[in-house]
């Protein structure tokens, strides 16, 4: 794998009826934004173009699709090729209150047909959106479930993800989480070497996160069977934690909690990513593990290049 | 200090209803008390529950009227007693509480108007509330929180602020009645403003607060500290802080720091042991661009010291962290548990 040091742009279609949600979880992905601060958000007119530095060498060409139907007819008509060309992801975003589903299909038909004659090596996810609709969670389980089963008969070329999310709890980032793990490029390397590390350092659990958007890219932990879920609200608190920095006129920077059971560290790492620590064993002083951070960061940044 | 911890936060049911069981209520309330009084619907409950259960300011939209007393615990033995709603003109459903509940020391009324209601009403059952209390406790310090002032604008706050201030007054003079002790609080439970409320009407119940306001004074100038607050971490109300002038946006900074604070340790909450007391002598530092830190120090199972100061200072650390431990025994040693 010599790729390494090839800075890839990968694009990334985002698609849905008008008042989705589309633009709303962009801003809370991509931008320092809170669920409540999408409510300002306004229709998204044509096409937005935005360009993410995600992980260094990956630069994410996000293209938000405004779900008006006159811009919809558009692009499956006329401009086609210009939008489903070339595409590397496709994310489709279902209302969950949504009136008319099977126009809504339908409309997910369309774009796979074109996603097919243009870029038939796409990987498509489905969300479905605005879960905080459903109290109940096995209600949950069971809505995504039947749209994960019509969806797998309507586009059994791409095999969509199907994932429920919610801009008002960690869903959301769990779906993004799993989405750019399969974008990263040398993300076996990046997992093989975090698991060294941690296995060196005598940590519990590591987890990297990116730096601007604090999405987990990967995490190794002592006990294999730890679930993705449990690092996202962390994702989401920190956000939230920066947004307040903002009142002492300032930027987080890292935090450190040690008491006699663990100690945890979340330090920014490599120049685009943050890395999590903790560690159970009381043998290891929290100055050790910080100093093996600060000798793991070099070999880490090599690797991202 | 029974019953204080993850399951006492909650409120527990006290009194039955009917007329023969506010007779004995003065004697059974706690010493120290907050009384949550205020016309039906004005957001009492709603408050509570925010700050002491942790619910999600949208969920209490739908709740459900007070219909009995109930007691919410704090530290050091505060009590805070929500009480159904008042209405004065509706004779027929009040059933006033006996006067003895105003009585004492350590006895503070928190009285909640709906800034979007009937003003002249809210008024009328504030003064007949008033005027019940005073003659019982004319020292009451009343607190009065005019809520759901999240729909107004910056400009309109400011009014419906002067404007109830002036009608009090008015009325108060006009009545001979002590406005001394009155105090007034814009609040919304969409807003962090809720606790810094509730802080500053529960630090004056606070035992020894003069003390402990000493030691964290001495605190954060032997250690150049630029603020020091004592935080009840349940309710993140803070108990105490050190008496330099205060930023109003960094008490909002502190609680947003407790909050990230319990959302990274929720992450090794497997790693406790089970038969926990909560005291393990946590110490969690939060690094901030521009050279600012905060440092929190477990002082006991639910208290935590809060100071922020520059990076210079604190480099320091195992200093700090000294000094934090010779405070934190202090404390332990005035505020007994």
């Amino acid at each position: 794998m010599n790729g390494l040091s090839i800075s890839t742009k990968k694009k990334l279609v985002i698609m849905g009826r008008s008042g989705a949600g589309k633009t709303s979880m962009r801003w809370l992905i991509f931008s320092n934004y809170t669920a409540n601060d999408t409510r300002r958000l306004g229709a998204t007119i044509d096409v937005e173009h935005s360009m993410v530095n995600f992980m260094g060498d990956l630069n994410l060409n996000i293209w938000d699709c405004g779900g008006q139907h006159k811009y919809l007819d558009n692009y499956l008509n006329e401009q086609r090729e210009n939008i489903f060309g070339n595409v590397e992801v496709l994310i489709y975003v279902f209302d969950l209150e949504t009136t008319n589903k099977e126009s809504e299909y339908q409309l997910y038909d369309d774009c796979l047909r074109n996603l097919a004659v243009f870029s038939p090596t796409a990987k498509v996810y489905c969300l479905v959106h605005k879960m905080d609709k459903i109290p109940e969670p096995e209600q949950k389980e069971l809505t995504v479930e039947s749209y994960r089963r019509a969806l797998a008969k309507r586009s059994e070329m791409f095999q969509p993800d199907v994932f429920g999310t919610s801009i008002w709890d960690h869903t959301l980032y769990r779906a993004w989480s799993r989405i750019v793990y399969k974008l990263v490029p040398n993300m076996e390397i990046i997992e093989r070497h975090l698991s060294n590390f941690r296995r060196l350092s005598d940590a519990t659990e590591v987890v990297l996160f990116e730096r601007e958007t604090f999405l987990v890219v990967c995490y190794t932990a002592a006990d294999a069977d730890v679930p993705l879920d449990k690092y996202m609200h962390i994702s989401q608190g920190i956000k939230s934690y920066r947004n307040a920095c903002v009142h002492v006129q300032s930027r987080f920077q890292s935090v450190e909690v040690s008491n006699k059971f663990y100690s945890m560290f979340i330090e920014p790492f490599t120049k685009s990513t943050y890395i999590l620590v903790i560690t159970t064993d009381p043998e290891v002083e929290p100055a050790v593990t910080k100093a093996n951070i600060t000798a793991a960061r070099p070999h880490f940044s090599d690797l991202a290049r | 200090m029974n019953g204080y911890g993850q399951d006492g936060a909650g409120p527990t049911e006290s009194g039955s209803p009917g007329y023969g069981s506010t007779d004995k209520l003065g004697e059974q309330l706690a010493e120290r008390r907050v009384l949550f009084m205020g016309p039906p619907g004005s957001g009492k409950t709603s408050i509570l529950s925010v700050v002491f259960e942790d619910t999600v300011a949208y969920d209490t939209l739908g709740m459900m009227p007070t219909q009995q007393q109930a007691a919410y615990q704090m530290v050091a033995g505060i009590t805070i007693y929500d009480f159904p709603g008042i209405d004065y003109y509706s004779e027929t459903q009040y059933n006033p509480p006996n006067p003895a509940i105003y009585e004492g020391d350590y006895t503070s009324l928190v009285f909640v108007i709906d800034s979007q209601g009937d003003f002249q009403n809210s008024l009328a059952t504030l003064f007949s509330v008033i005027r019940t209390a005073q003659a019982v406790n004319p020292q009451l310090p009343i607190n009065i929180f005019i809520n759901k002032v999240d729909s107004l604008s910056e400009e309109l706050k400011q009014d419906v602020h002067q404007d109830m201030q002036q009608q009090v007054w008015k009325t108060m003079r006009y009545e001979n009645l002590n406005s001394a002790y009155v105090q007034f609080f814009l609040t919304t439970i969409f807003h962090d403003d809720i606790r810094e409320a509730l802080s500053r009407v529960v630090q004056r119940l606070v035992p020894n607060h003069s003390s402990l306001e000493t030691i964290l004074n001495s605190f954060c100038s032997k250690s150049s500290l630029d603020k020091v607050f004592l935080f009840d971490v349940t309710t993140k109300i803070y108990l105490a802080m050190d008496s330099s002038p205060t930023d109003p946006q960094i008490f909002r900074f502190a609680f947003e720091t407790l909050k990230a604070m319990d959302d990274v340790s929720q992450l090794c909450i497997e790693y406790l042991p089970p038969s926990d007391d909560g005291m393990m002598s946590q110490k969690v530092t939060f690094d901030l661009e521009g050279s600012i830190r905060v440092f929190v120090y477990q002082v006991n199972s639910y208290l935590s010291l809060l100071c922020v100061g520059s990076t210079q200072v604190i480099r320091q650390k195992s200093l700090l962290e000294f000094n934090g431990s010779k405070v934190a025994k202090a404390i332990r040693q005035i505020l007994p548990s």
